[in-house]
This record gives C-alpha cells, sequence and structure tokens, in this order.
C-alpha cells in the first residue's frame, strides 16, 4: 500500500510542476545531450532522441538497453565530454549526472542544463529515479511518457515478483566480475538493492558498502553469503572467466559448488528505471 | 661512486639486532595469525584441515584456500622483493634501487595493461609470462640507455625514471582510453594479495628457490662490484656480465611477484636498507637477512592491513608504501649519501648565440600559441576559429592554454632550480614531494568524503603541499637542507601519494574519472580564474628567478666552492626552496601532479648551449611553455571528440625523445 501512497504522492507533485510551467508555456528542447550514460539512459526510455551521448561504445557495452539511436554523436568520454564540440551542436538542454567528477559550471555557459542527482545519499536510489524522472519528463514535455515509464516500470516489477513468488528463491547476491580474485558486490545503497526489495528477494550480501552502494572484495568474502544464488552482471572478460574457474576457492564456494551462479546481460547499477527493470526482468527470468 | 654501495654506517651492532628485526615483526605477524585463526577454525581442525579440507565447510574452506595461501603468498613475496632489492641496489650501487625505481614495474604494467585491453587471450594462463616479458624490456631499455656509461647509478637512476615516466604515462593513456575495461588493471596496480587457491603460491615458490639459488652461485662475483670497474676487470671478472647476471635475476624475481600479486612497493627498498642498518653489512648478510626481513614485513603488514575497518579492501602493496614511506623519512638521517658528483648524463651543444636561441624559442612559442588558440577540430574537421563561433571557442580555449603554458612555465622554472640547487640532474618538483603532497591532499579529501566540491579540493591540495614541504624542509634541514636527502624525502611522500591514489582508483569509485584526469595532467577543468592565478604567479616567479642567479651559477660548483664563495647555504636553500615551491604548488592545483615537463625542460636548454643560469631559467621556461602548450593541443585535437590529458602526451613524446637523447649521447 505504501507502494501506492508513494506513487499517487509522485504523480501529485508532477502535476503540480506541470501545472506551474504551463504558465509559461517554454517550448520543450529538440537538441538533447547527455553527459553520461545514467542520463542518456533515462532520456532515451522517455522516448527522446539525444543528439549527442559521452563514450557511446562504453553505453552499449555496459549499458545495452534502451538502444541509442544510430546518428547518436559520440562526446568523447565520460570523464571529459568535449566542450568544443557540445557547444557547436548547439544544444537546447545538457543533461547530465555529476557526482562523479564533472562540474556542472563547465556546462551551464553552453546550454540550460539539468542535473540528475543521483547517489547524493539522500534518498533510495529508486525512489529518487522516479522523482528525477518525473521532473526530466515534465522539462522534456514529455510529461505523459514519464508516467508511463514510472508505471511501466512498477508493473514489470510487479509482474516480475509475480513470476519471482511462483517459487521459493534462495537470497541473492549480485556481483560484477573483474578479475579472477576479487568482484564488486551492491548491497545497501545501490539501485539493486532497490529493485531486490521490490522483488521480495533477500540481498545475501549484508556487509559494508561505498557511498555508490558496493563494495570491492576479494571472492573469499563470497563465503559469507552461504548458499545464495550468485548472479553476475555481463560482461565478463573471457580471460576472467577462464581463470576464476581453476580457482580452488572459487570451485568450492557453496554457491559455485550447488551450481547457483548465473549470468545476467548488462545492467548499468547506476542507471535509472529502465535499469531497474531490465534487472527485475532478468532476475525473473533465470531459472 | 663506491661510497654509495655500503650507504649505512652505524658501528658496533651485531647479530642480535638482525635477529630482532626479523623476530620482532614476525612475531607479531604470527601472533595475529594465530588470533585471526583462532576465530576462523578450531585448533583441533588445523592440522588436518591443510592435508584434506572438508569443503562443505565454509570455514575449512577459508582456511585452505584463501587464508594460508595468502599468508604463503606474503612470505614468499615479502622474500623474493628483499632479495631482488639487495642485488638491485648491490649492483646499481643505489640505495633506492628497487624494481619501481629501475623501470621494472612500469614495463610489467604496460604490458598488462596492453594484453587485457588488446589480446586478453594471452592472460588465459596466468600474467607471468606477459608481466617478465614487459618487466625484462624494461630494464633492458634502461640498461640500454645506460650502458655507454659504465651503468653509472646516476644515468641507470635516471634511465629507469625516463622508461617509467614514457611506459607509465602509454600505461594511464591506454586505461584513460578504456576506463571500464581497466579494473582488473587498477586492482592489480593496488598490490592486493588476496588469493584464490594455492596458484600463486605453487607458481612463486620455485622462483624464490631458484633465485636463492641464482643468488648464492652470483655471490662471489657480486662482491668483486665493490671494487672499482677497472679494479673487478684486473682480477680477471667481467663486471658488465656480472651487473647483467645479477639484474636478471632480480628482475625475474620482482616480475613473478608483480604477476602474481601486483605492484607491491618499498619492500625491496625497506628491507635491505633495514638489514644494513641493523648490521649486516657485507653482501653475503644482506643478502641472507633482508629476504627475511622482507618476509617478516610483508606477513606483518599484510596482517595488519585485515584488521583496518573500511568498506573496501586496503591492499598490501599500498599499505607497505603507506608505512615504508614513513621509515624512509626515519631512516634518512643515518644514511650516509655518496657525493654524486655531475654527471652530464646529455651531451650539449656548444655555447653560442645565446640570445638569438631565445628569442627563436620565443617565435616557436607565440606560434605554438596562435595554434593552439586557433586550430582546432569540430564536426565537419579541422577549422581555424574565425570559421567558426569565436567568442565561445576563445572562452573554452583561452583558459586551457593559459594554464598549460603557465604551468609549462613553472614547472620548468621549479625543474631548473632544483636541479642547479642540488646538482642532480633527475631532480624534478616532482621529486621534492610536493605535487606528491598535493595529490595527497585531494586523494585525502576523496577518500574521506563521499562529495566532490573543487573549491574544498583546491584547499586540500594547496593544504597537501605546504605539508608535504614542512615534512621534507624538517627532515632534510639536519644538514643545512643537504641535497640529496632532499630528493629522498620527497620521493617518499610522493609514493605515499601514488599508493593513495593507486588504492583510490582499485577501489572502484566512480569519481575516479575525475582523478584519473587530474593525475594525468589534464587541463579540462581550467577555468578562467585558474589561468588568472596561474598566469600571474608564473609572472612573479619568472620575474624573481634570475634574481637569484648569482647563487644557480655557484650552487653547482659543490659546496666547498659555495662555502668559499661567501654563500649562507642554509638560507639560499631555503629561498631557492620557497621559490620553487610557489611554483610546484600552483603548477600543480591547475594542472595536476605531473612531473616530466619539470625534469626534460631544464635539460633542453641545457642542450641547446644555455648552461649559464639566466639563459638557462629563460630557455628552460620557453621549452617548458611550448611542451604544455603543444601537448595540450595534440590532446584536443588528435581523437576528437576524445581528448588525451596534456601531461600524458607530455610524458609520451618527450620521454622516447629524452631516451633518444640518452641514446645518441652515451659515448
Amino acid at each position: 500500500m505504501a507502494l501506492l501512497t508513494r506513487r499517487q504522492c509522485l504523480a501529485g507533485l508532477a502535476a503540480a510542476g506541470l501545472a506551474a510551467r504551463a504558465g509559461t508555456a517554454r517550448a520543450a528542447p529538440a537538441r538533447i545531450v547527455c553527459l553520461e550514460w545514467t542520463s542518456a539512459e533515462m532520456v532515451v526510455s522517455l522516448g527522446a532522441t539525444p543528439i549527442a551521448v559521452g563514450d557511446i561504445r562504453g553505453y552499449h557495452d555496459w549499458v545495452e538497453g534502451p538502444a541509442l539511436p544510430q546518428t547518436t554523436i559520440d562526446l568523447g568520454s565520460r570523464g571529459e565530454p568535449n566542450l568544443e564540440l557540445l557547444g557547436e551542436l548547439r544544444p537546447d538542454l545538457i543533461v547530465g549526472a555529476y557526482g562523479y567528477g564533472l562540474d556542472e559550471s563547465s556546462f551551464t555557459g553552453l546550454a540550460p542544463t539539468f542535473n540528475v542527482p543521483f547517489y547524493s545519499g539522500k534518498a533510495a536510489p529508486y525512489a529518487q529515479a522516479q522523482e528525477v524522472t518525473l521532473q526530466l519528463g515534465d522539462l522534456l514535455g514529455r510529461g505523459g511518457e514519464a508516467h508511463d515509464l514510472v508505471e511501466r516500470i512498477e508493473a514489470s516489477i510487479a509482474q516480475a515478483r509475480a513470476t519471482i513468488e511462483q517459487k521459493p528463491r534462495k537470497p541473492l547476491c549480485v556481483v560484477s566480475m573483474f578479475d579472477d580474485r576479487h568482484v564488486r558486490v551492491y548491497g545497501a545503497g545501490s539501485l539493486l538493492q532497490d529493485v531486490l526489495d521490490r522483488l521480495g528477494l533477500v540481498n545475501a550480501w549484508t556487509g559494508a558498502t561505498s557511498g555508490w552502494g558496493f563494495s570491492t572484495v576479494g571472492i573469499e568474502e563470497l563465503v559469507a553469503v552461504g548458499d545464495a544464488q550468485l548472479i553476475s552482471l555481463d560482461p565478463i572478460p573471457q580471460h576472467v572467466r577462464i581463470r576464476i574457474a581453476r580457482s580452488s576457492l572459487w570451485a568450492n564456494l557453496p554457491c559455485v559448488r550447488n551450481g547457483e551462479v548465473r549470468s545476467i546481460p548488462p545492467v548499468w547499477p547506476f542507471g535509472g528505471l529502465a535499469a531497474a527493470g531490465r534487472f527485475a526482468t532478468f532476475v525473473a527470468g533465470m531459472s | 661512486m663506491i661510497a654509495s654501495a655500503l650507504p649505512l654506517t652505524r658501528p658496533g651492532s651485531g647479530l642480535w639486532m638482525l635477529v630482532l628485526l626479523v623476530a620482532v615483526p614476525a612475531g607479531l605477524a604470527l601472533v595475529l595469525t594465530t588470533i585471526d585463526l583462532m576465530h576462523l577454525l578450531p585448533r583441533a581442525l588445523w592440522w588436518p584441515a591443510i592435508k584434506a579440507p572438508d569443503t562443505s565447510d565454509p570455514a575449512q574452506l577459508l582456511y585452505r584456500y584463501a587464508f594460508l595461501p595468502r599468508v604463503a603468498v606474503s612470505l614468499l613475496a615479502g622474500a623474493a622483493l628483499g632479495l631482488a632489492g639487495v642485488i638491485m641496489q648491490h649492483v646499481l650501487r643505489n640505495p633506492l634501487a628497487e624494481p619501481t625505481t629501475i623501470g621494472t614495474n612500469a614495463g610489467a604494467s604496460l604490458a598488462l595493461a596492453a594484453a587485457t585491453l588488446y589480446a586478453p587471450w594471452l592472460l588465459e594462463s596466468g600474467r607471468e609470462a606477459i608481466a617478465l616479458a614487459g618487466g625484462a624490456l624494461a630494464t633492458a631499455a634502461v640498461f640500454a640507455l645506460a650502458r655507454g656509461r659504465s651503468f653509472s647509478p646516476v644515468s641507470i637512476i635516471i634511465a629507469g625514471l625516463i622508461v617509467s615516466l614514457t611506459f607509465g604515462s602509454a600505461s594511464a593513456l591506454l586505461m584513460a582510453l578504456n576506463r571500464e575495461y581497466t579494473e582488473e588493471l587498477f586492482i592489480w596496480q593496488s598490490g592486493s594479495l588476496v588469493q584464490n587457491g594455492d596458484a600463486a603460491a605453487v607458481s612463486l615458490a620455485p622462483w624464490l628457490l631458484a633465485g636463492i639459488c641464482a643468488a648464492f652461485l652470483l655471490w662471489r662475483p657480486l662482491r668483486l662490484l665493490d671494487l672499482s670497474d677497472d679494479g673487478a676487470t684486473a682480477l680477471g671478472a667481467r663486471p658488465v656480465l656480472i651487473r647483467l647476471a645479477g639484474m636478471g635475476v632480480a628482475v625475474a624475481l620482482s616480475a613473478m611477484v608483480v604477476a602474481e600479486t601486483g605492484v607491491i612497493g618499498f619492500v625491496a627498498l625497506a628491507a635491505p636498507a633495514l638489514a644494513s642498518l641493523a648490521g649486516a653489512r657485507t653482501l653475503g648478510r644482506r643478502m641472507i637477512w633482508s629476504p627475511l626481513v622482507g618476509a617478516a614485513l610483508l606477513w606483518l603488514t599484510d596482517r595488519l592491513v585485515q584488521h583496518l575497518p573500511f568498506a573496501t579492501e586496503v591492499p598490501a602493496g599500498t599499505a607497505t608504501a603507506m608505512l615504508g614511506a614513513p621509515l624512509l623519512l626515519f631512516l634518512l638521517p643515518l644514511l650516509r649519501v655518496g657525493p654524486e658528483g655531475q654527471a652530464d648524463v646529455i651531451s650539449s651543444a656548444r655555447p653560442s648565440a645565446t640570445g638569438r636561441r631565445l628569442i627563436a624559442g620565443l617565435v616557436l612559442l607565440i606560434l605554438a600559441g596562435v595554434v593552439a588558440i586557433g586550430f582546432g577540430r569540430g564536426v565537419a574537421g579541422w577549422h581555424w576559429i574565425w570559421s567558426a563561433d569565436l567568442t565561445q571557442l576563445l572562452a573554452l580555449r583561452g583558459p586551457r592554454v593559459t594554464v598549460a603554458l603557465s604551468a609549462g612555465v613553472l614547472l620548468a622554472i621549479a625543474g631548473t632550480l632544483m636541479q642547479r640547487m642540488t646538482g642532480n640532474p633527475m631532480a624534478a618538483p616532482e621529486v621534492l614531494g610536493i605535487s606528491g603532497g598535493a595529490s595527497f591532499g585531494v586523494l585525502a579529501l576523496l577518500f574521506i568524503s563521499a562529495g566532490f566540491d573543487r573549491t574544498a579540493m583546491l584547499g586540500a591540495s594547496l593544504v597537501g603541499a605546504l605539508l608535504a614541504l614542512a615534512i621534507v624542509v624538517v627532515v632534510a634541514s639536519r644538514n643545512a637542507l643537504s641535497p640529496q636527502r632532499l630528493l629522498l624525502a620527497g620521493v617518499a611522500v610522493a609514493t605515499v601519494a601514488s599508493a593513495l591514489a593507486a588504492l583510490l582508483l582499485a577501489s572502484g569509485d566512480p569519481r575516479m574519472d575525475f582523478l584519473l584526469a587530474w593525475l594525468s595532467g589534464s587541463t579540462y577543468r581550467a577555468t578562467s580564474a585558474d589561468a588568472v592565478t596561474a598566469a600571474t604567479v608564473a609572472a612573479i616567479v619568472l620575474a624573481l628567478a634570475p634574481l637569484t642567479a648569482r647563487w644557480l651559477d655557484i650552487l653547482p660548483l659543490g659546496e666547498t666552492a659555495a662555502r668559499g664563495l661567501g654563500l649562507r647555504l642554509g638560507q639560499v636553500r631555503a629561498v631557492l626552496l620557497a621559490l620553487t615551491a610557489l611554483a610546484t604548488a600552483t603548477a600543480t592545483l591547475v594542472i595536476g601532479p605531473l612531473s616530466f615537463v619539470g625534469l626534460m625542460a631544464p635539460h633542453l636548454a641545457r642542450m641547446l648551449g644555455l648552461r649559464r643560469a639566466v639563459p638557462q631559467l629563460l630557455g628552460s621556461a620557453i621549452a617548458g611553455g611550448l611542451i604544455l602548450v603543444a601537448a595540450d593541443w595534440a590532446g584536443r585535437t588528435l581523437i576528437f571528440p576524445w581528448q588525451v590529458p596534456a601531461g600524458l602526451i607530455a610524458a609520451f613524446v618527450g620521454g622516447p625523445y629524452f631516451m633518444m637523447l640518452m641514446w645518441k649521447g652515451r659515448q
């Protein structure tokens, strides 16, 4: 019930926002530039087409969906999106998340900016993703699409939950694998944790996490998750896959011995609603 | 030159000091290990679980495949590094020689980075071969460069520095362009001893054994290196061959450690130093004791880091650097550094037509500035600025070019001052520890806070720079700011900073994109305020530096001459140090802790025949500005719309150029 109330509350907020903006009757920005992947994912999910996105190859490999249009221009690295190119593209709106090292003031001189304030430590990432999606939809003149998106993701999470509830599930442990001795494990404060909560699943990793909701730990720490189901996010480099299979510690981890290791397609752990929806669907689809 | 082979002298310490040196850390480590074990597994199972562990019991699984291998690897790696360090320091007659200072680690890193990105199938069977090939190649390059000078200690260290900087910037370049694909490398670089089975221990053990056998066989020939090369030759030895054999063993040992665990700094430096200090005065004794010291130290360190209260693992490599650097600072007063002499690494042109050369340089600099501001790339390809949006591009490029120019000038002057003051051609602002201190401040801020605030960052950077300077000056001041001690203290501070950087990079913190860019000297975030600050300070320093010309002309003649000519060394050095600190701190604040420019620019000026203080200062300033302006322009345009930090380009292009000069000038 709490869920419904929050949704109504958000809808109400967004409606208020819409009403306030309607008075100014500003044209929706058409030339949108996204500095990094989280904002790109949100803009594309709302049905808008960004003209340029930072590090497109990386987006394909680590975010995967929703797909960027073929015509999207590469802005350069996410750490240093090319300002000269950005200026030349004459955007109406620059969307970006700044918490990882960009400074919003670098961009304010070029076009209006919209900050995707993720992982500020103030709110749970999923609720924040909903809120930011509604704000962004409002700004892009796509308030309706934003509402639809929020509802659609809620619905697919609910559907995933229904699938999951059909048979009992073990606790889950979600990791990214980077080498054969360490994993990045997602826990409290992460978007994935929020989705697990909504799916009625237990996160087997209860250890400490950084402000971004993950921790890089040695694989021996995975003993602590016991007989959980281990979910690893793609992509995993082939040589890491091969070498980790040779590790006697890995081979004897309870989850590995019980055959409880699953790979799922890429989910951007610092993403927005689309990432949350992808994660829920993939988890529900696992055997 | 013979003096530096035996740098540590303390009378009257016997065997018991050495025993204590090993027994105290080993005893502590044993206590910690036992306590950890008692928490992990009932004592009755300790023995049976080695032979036949019941892997369905998590405690036994951890004990057998994580806990024991980790203890074993820490001991093996520590011993291997201790042995490698002794041999390197003996062969190179240099108490600072270790795998990091002579290029081995940088070579292994670059090879692994390239393999991870472009030929990952090479890594399927392990990293050993790749690391060994890269480490050996880099060390061979260092030797080739230093060969013409009969491997003189100074030329080896300089060649090692150049090769490390070049290889290091190539790795950084690969990593910066493939940010999300190199997480494995960041973890590996931080030197983690986490184990996932017996593999690392099993492959390290035979190498260590082979290394010990080889060291035993080489013991007699190596001792001959205590003599001068002529003396050794007279006795029928071939010093070059002995050196090559010794280095072969040391490089193989350190490359294996690097392959199995990553970069573990300072053990190879600290273990032999401590052993000498405790009384192991002969080579034979040092070869026996420093592997033991290294093993005990790494074992203890690795136990200690596991009790630290951080969410993210603190790798042993980071910790050894953190612990080792203060140790080095503590040791400095006891260290007798032999006179290094005026090693003129680079052959220089005849001094002539100073004025004409300076003017030609200035013209070149102005041309470079015009191109850097005016010529660039856009959606439709290359174009001049007046065919595009002039005001917008000026606003974007102006601060970047100004910051690059000012930082280049500042670092070049700082480098010239350092090199003239210390009489050491490898002196650079980074070596003074100021860049290291500045980055330490920023890193510490990032480590303790989750936020990202540029103002706070600038403050932290300044505080770090001043603190580092204070530490270095206090440590070095016992001998009227003796140049060699200053250098060593600076190296220690810089190493702590880079260890902290490695830790943060390995933690996968998303803010690391920024950190990477800043560490590699990017002008991307330059604001007009930065540009004004940097330009103002550059102008002030440029005006003040020539006032010290008389000192700078006298100081390279040596302390005795300087005193004889009436210089008050303490005061003179304090003034020069303050000037250097101002220049370096400002440059570090606006562009990052890059050092290659400060090293290279004074050499370029000297090569052009600008040998007296004022012409060298001016020539070096022009060269420094030119290098960074050109590097920044290339970084902005070459792989447009992607960008390469100016500092990386400067090192990546300047390094090979420098190597070529050394190669040509080697006869």
